[in-house]
């Protein structure tokens, strides 16, 4: 299967002040590629910026009023478009001094007036090839690396998930924890140089967290489920889950001194020692606490304060902050206790389930892009920032929006609610499965939308709306159901999901008003 | 006239602009738009005007259209105007001035007795 099957035919941005030379230009590639133009650096860079994923290659002339050539490769250096699209330059200059500029810009090649038409189209024809080649490369090992993080976090969060809910824990501890311990180590790496950690480092440090209290399994349930508050005696026992939990890790034959076994390690011994060297079980002080244990002891601290238990209500935002600064409920490093003031108020909002998973695939994203940069020094993994830009955008265009939206995907068959969708069906999770019977909303009309849906093609993707009366909470209103669609861009597409759209017909028609 | 009749004529060499723009029909395109282009005219201009820079463009321009479409004889005198203007100062001198109009003419007027 060759690159030029799947591929749209490319586009050549021609960048000359000769209106005669851009189109002879045009006119020896017109057959093969499409062709846009620009009579002098500025407009190039114009067109650049409007069309920066879409053109493939620019022929750059190098005398040129306003901007000229040199000009234009040090702009494309700047906004770091010089690392994924090649530039040949096309000029009548002949000087080695030029020549060597222009390579030294970061030129792919330099093509010198008068030229041959074959030889030209075959060298434009070559270079295209090449890039095409490295781009398709690249974005198959970035999506294999973000399978991968995104599989892993996903048993290990199964396997916190698990031992949380023996030990009685909410069923959102995992998270809440796994999410706090990420904004105070973004904050940290913020305002302090003594941590370089990246977003990779972050991410594992947030995953191994999910495994704090594996420990805990040691422990008998008559303590560990105990509906009063601990003896002195049963205190002592449950102290002793920090160092079991370690043990455990240490033991396997898969660790190491380093990775994420590691950190799990850290986390599950330390997490209960204080800044000022009087916790358990080891007695560290200070930044004999490696950071990664010292930040989800915090998270931990925060979480039990502001949750209820069975011997204690929740307690606000607020009142969790008094405590925690007033020394009431352990020691910590005041660096960290800065970084949980700075984001303090905002850790009601990002534990809010609609940020859950957007913020996770965000970051496995981003971190997936940092692994294959580091392996590759070549900053042209465009694509998940490409991603991630556009997903920006969604969830701040959706985010208010009142109208039940939701994606279906095909191959894992889950659902993703949009926030306001998720709030208003009272899930909790804006993912869910639609199996499950109690996330069967679409009652009967739901055969009703996979039937329009299958009538779909790929050429006319969306269905015919369709109303329905649909009940919940004992109301019944009537809405109109919008779906289309979606499919891979393969030669021969394949049904990857859809998307839909359910729509209060009176509150619409109100708005319209 | 015919196309290779009329290189002959201006002094170029009609099969090194066909490997160019690989048919008959683009070179006739070509020539005609040549009558139409305003490199030649804005050196002048822009000498009058003082304007070194602007000049200087234009004859290059001219220098490479000459290279594209095979005018050498035109491209020869284009070239040693382009290289008296650049870097900004008037090294041009009548003759040359005036060796470049000849030659200008030469060109357009064999283009204009094509068939």
């Amino acid at each position: 299967m060759g690159i030029e099957n799947w591929k749209k035919r490319s586009v050549i941005l021609i960048v000359d002040d000769s209106e005669m030379n851009r189109e002879m230009l045009a006119e020896m590639l017109g057959d093969d590629y499409d062709t846009l133009e620009a009579s002098n650096g500025e407009e190039a860079i114009a067109v650049i910026k409007a069309n920066e994923h879409e053109i493939d290659l620019v022929l750059l002339d190098i005398v040129m009023p306003v901007m000229d050539g040199f000009q234009v490769l040090n702009k494309m250096k700047q906004y770091g478009w010089i690392n994924f699209i090649p530039v040949i330059m096309i000029s009548a200059e002949g000087y080695f001094s030029y020549i060597k500029k222009a390579y030294d810009l970061g030129a792919t090649d330099y093509i010198q007036r008068p030229y041959q038409s074959y030889p030209i189209h075959r060298r434009i024809d070559n270079t295209l090839r090449l890039y095409n080649k490295q781009k398709r490369l690249l974005d198959v090992v970035e999506e294999q690396v973000y399978a991968k993080e995104k599989d892993n976090r996903m048993m290990i969060n199964i396997l916190g998930n698990i031992v949380e809910f023996k030990n009685g824990e909410s069923k959102m501890h995992v998270h809440n924890i796994q999410t706090i311990t990420r904004l105070l180590l973004q904050n940290l790496v913020k305002i302090s140089n003594e941590y370089t950690l990246s977003d990779n480092d972050i991410l594992q440090i947030c995953t191994a967290a999910a495994l704090h209290d594996i420990g805990k399994i040691t422990i008998d349930d008559n303590i560990l489920n105990k509906p009063g508050r601990l003896t002195p005696e049963e205190f002592e026992v449950m102290k002793t889950h920090a160092a079991a939990g370690a043990n455990m890790l240490k033991g396997m034959p898969v660790y190491q001194e380093k990775g994420l076994v590691h950190l799990a390690y850290q986390i599950c011994r330390w997490h209960h020692e204080r800044y000022d060297g009087r916790g358990y079980p080891d007695g560290l002080k200070g930044d004999e606490i490696p950071i990664a244990a010292q930040v989800v002891s915090l998270a931990d601290v925060y979480d039990a304060l502001t949750s209820e238990r069975c011997y204690k209500k929740a307690f606000s935002h607020e009142k969790t902050m008094e405590m925690i600064f007033d020394g009431q409920c352990g020691a910590f490093n005041p660096l960290l206790l800065e970084c949980l003031k700075n984001v303090g108020s905002g850790i009601a909002k990002a534990l809010d389930i609609d940020s859950k998973s957007e913020i996770d695939r965000y970051m496995i994203a981003h971190v997936a892009e940092e692994i294959v940069d580091d392996k590759i020094s070549d900053n042209s993994a465009y694509r998940s920032k490409l991603l991630a830009a556009e997903h920006t955008k969604r969830v701040f265009f959706t985010t208010d929006i009142e109208e039940i939206q939701f994606e279906y995907d095909a191959q894992v068959g889950t659902i993703t609610m949009s926030p306001y969708g998720a709030k208003f069906l009272g899930v909790e999770n804006n993912v869910i499965y639609p199996h499950q019977k109690e996330n069967d909303f679409l009652g009967e009309k739901r055969a009703e939308l996979i039937d329009s849906l299958h009538a779909t093609t790929p050429e006319n993707p969306d269905i015919e709306p369709f109303s329905a009366n649909l009940t919940y909470k004992g109301e019944t209103r009537e809405y109109k159901i919008i779906a289309r669609s979606l499919w891979s861009g393969d030669k021969t597409p394949v049904y990857t999901g859809a998307l839909v759209r359910i729509v209060d017909v009176a509150n619409s028609e109100k708005k319209k008003l | 006239m015919t196309i290779k009749e009329c290189y002959t004529r201006i002094g170029g060499i009609y099969e090194n602009v066909l490997g160019r723009l690989s048919s008959d029909a683009l070179i006739r395109k070509f020539l005609i738009k040549f009558l139409s282009d305003k490199s030649f005219s804005d050196i002048f201009e822009s000498l009058k005007a003082g304007k070194l820079d602007e000049a200087f463009r234009a004859a290059h321009t001219l220098k490479g259209i000459c290279q594209n479409l095979g005018f050498d004889k035109l491209c020869e005198s284009a070239v040693e105007v382009t290289e008296a203007l650049r870097g900004g100062t008037n090294n041009t001198t009548p003759e040359m001035l005036d060796r470049l109009k000849a030659d200008y003419e030469m060109t357009v007027s064999a283009i204009k007795e094509l068939d």
